[in-house]
C-alpha cells in the first residue's frame, strides 16, 4: 500500500513541476503527516510555487508601468513638439522685429535662446524616436546597406562632416527600413558629434558570423573609457555632458533598443584616445534569436 | 528563567540569556503567529537583541507572508544572531527556503542538533 502511494505523491509532484514549467503557479500539492523526504520536497515546491508566482505578479506590474511610463514619456514629447515649433517662430519674429545690433547683449540673449529652443527641440524628437520603436510595426523588407547607407550619408549631408570609408562591400539584410537608416544615422551621427579631431574618419565593415551579420562602424574619436561601455548605452547617458553641447543622450539608447527588439546586441570596444567601434549583430533572416535557434534546433 | 506560550509556540528566557522557542507538534506558521512571536521575543529580551534559538522541528509549514515577516527589519531587532535546529526533512526544507530565498537581516544558520546551536551561538 505504501508503495502505490508513494508512487501517487511522486506522480503528483512531476504533475506539479509540469504545471510550474509552463508557469501555472496555481496547483498546491498535499503534505502528509509523515514528514518524510517526499513531503520535504513537496513543500519545497509549494514554497517555490508560490514565490515564482509572486515574482510574476511583481514583474508584470513593473511592465505595466513601464508601458504606462513609456506612453506617457511618448505623449508628452509628443504635446511639447508644437509649443516649441513655435516658440522657434517667434524668436525668429522677435529677431526681425527687433533687428538687434551685431554682438549686442539683445542678440546674444536671442542667440541663446534660440540654442536652448533647439537643444530641447533634439531632447523631445529623441524621446519620440525612442518610445516609437517597441510600438512600431516591425515590417521587414530586403535591405542593400550600401545602397542605403548611401541615402542616409546624402541626406544628412555626411561627406561634408565625415570621411566615411566602407571597407568591402555591405551585405543585404532583411530588416525594417526606418529601423535602419535610424540605426546608421544614429551611429554617423554619434560618431561625428563627439569627433575631436580636424576631420572625422569612420570605417564600416561587415563580418559573417554564420546566423548572423556584424557591422562595425569605426572612429577616430577621442575613445571612450571602459567604464563607460555599457552605461553610453542608457538612456539620457552620456559622457561629460559639457562636452558636445548637441548630445541629448538618446541616440545610442535607440539603436540598442532597435538592434535588440530585432534579435540582435550591441557593444563597443574603445581605449581611451584610440577612437571607438561599435559593432552590431543582426539575424540574417530577421528572425529574433530565439527563432533562429529553434529553427537550428 | 523565564517562560512564556501561545497556542503554537513556546517561548523560554534561558539563564544564559538565549531565547530559545520551539512550536507543538504539527504547527502552521502564520504572519499572525510571526506577529505575536516577535511582540513576545521583544518583550522577553525587554527590546535588547539576544541570541535565539529557534527549533523548527515541529513546524509543517511557514506561510510566504510569515517568512518575510521573520526575515524583516521588526523581527531582526529582537535578535542577535539565530540558531535553527532542524531534524526532519520538512524543517529542513523550511530553512533552507527561509536562508536562501528570504535572507534575513541577522546571522542565521541551520543545525541538526540544540548543542551545536548553543555552541554557535555561544561564540563571540
Amino acid at each position: 500500500m505504501d508503495g502505490q502511494d508513494n508512487e501517487q505523491r511522486l506522480s503528483d509532484i512531476l504533475d506539479m513541476i509540469g504545471s510550474m514549467a509552463s508557469l501555472d503557479f496555481s496547483r498546491v500539492l498535499k503534505i502528509s503527516d509523515r514528514n518524510d523526504m517526499i513531503d520535504a520536497i513537496a513543500l519545497g515546491l509549494n514554497m517555490l510555487s508560490e514565490e515564482l508566482n509572486a515574482q510574476m505578479v511583481a514583474r508584470d506590474t513593473l511592465d505595466e508601468l513601464n508601458d504606462r511610463l513609456e506612453q506617457f514619456a511618448h505623449t508628452t514629447a509628443h504635446d511639447l513638439k508644437s509649443p516649441l515649433n513655435n516658440q522657434s517662430g517667434l524668436l525668429m519674429l522677435l529677431e526681425l522685429t527687433l533687428k538687434p545690433e551685431k554682438d549686442s547683449d539683445v542678440e546674444t540673449c536671442i542667440n541663446k535662446l534660440k540654442l536652448m529652443n533647439e537643444k530641447m527641440k533634439s531632447l523631445v524628437e529623441g524621446i519620440l524616436a525612442y518610445s516609437v520603436v517597441q510600438a512600431r510595426e516591425i515590417t521587414k523588407e530586403r535591405i542593400d546597406l550600401n545602397e542605403l547607407l548611401r541615402e542616409v550619408m546624402e541626406l544628412d549631408d555626411v561627406v561634408g562632416r565625415a570621411d566615411v570609408v566602407v571597407e568591402g562591400t555591405l551585405p543585404n539584410i532583411f530588416y525594417n527600413k526606418t529601423s535602419s537608416i535610424q540605426i546608421i544615422r544614429n551611429l554617423l551621427d554619434n560618431a561625428i558629434k563627439y569627433s575631436d579631431k580636424a576631420r572625422c574618419k569612420i570605417r564600416i565593415s561587415s563580418k559573417d558570423l554564420g546566423k548572423y551579420y556584424q557591422i562595425t562602424f569605426k572612429d577616430n574619436g577621442p575613445g571612450i573609457e571602459s567604464k563607460y561601455h555599457d552605461k553610453i548605452f542608457e538612456l539620457f547617458n552620456k559622457i561629460e555632458p559639457s562636452y558636445k553641447a548637441g548630445s541629448v543622450g538618446v541616440g545610442l539608447a535607440t539603436v540598442k533598443r532597435i538592434v535588440e527588439a530585432g534579435g540582435g546586441r550591441i557593444w563597443v570596444e574603445s581605449e581611451q584616445g584610440k577612437g571607438a567601434s561599435f559593432h552590431f549583430t543582426l539575424p540574417k533572416h530577421g528572425e529574433s534569436v530565439e527563432t533562429a535557434k529553434a529553427m537550428d534546433d | 528563567m523565564e517562560y512564556r506560550e501561545t497556542a503554537k509556540i513556546r517561548f523560554t528566557l534561558r539563564d544564559d540569556n538565549i531565547l530559545q522557542t520551539e512550536c507543538n507538534p504539527n504547527t502552521v506558521m502564520t504572519l499572525e503567529d510571526g506577529m505575536e512571536s516577535t511582540r513576545i521575543s521583544a518583550e522577553m529580551v525587554d527590546y535588547t537583541p539576544l541570541p535565539l534559538l529557534c527549533d523548527l522541528t515541529n513546524v509543517v509549514k511557514m506561510t510566504q507572508e510569515c517568512r518575510r515577516h521573520f526575515s524583516g527589519k521588526e523581527h531582526a531587532e529582537t535578535f542577535s544572531k539565530c540558531a535553527l535546529i532542524v531534524t526532519n526533512p520538512v524543517s529542513k526544507i523550511i530553512g533552507n527556503f527561509f536562508i536562501g530565498l528570504n535572507k534575513p537581516l541577522k546571522p542565521t544558520k541551520l543545525f541538526t542538533s540544540k548543542e551545536e546551536g548553543l555552541k554557535w551561538l555561544k561564540q563571540v
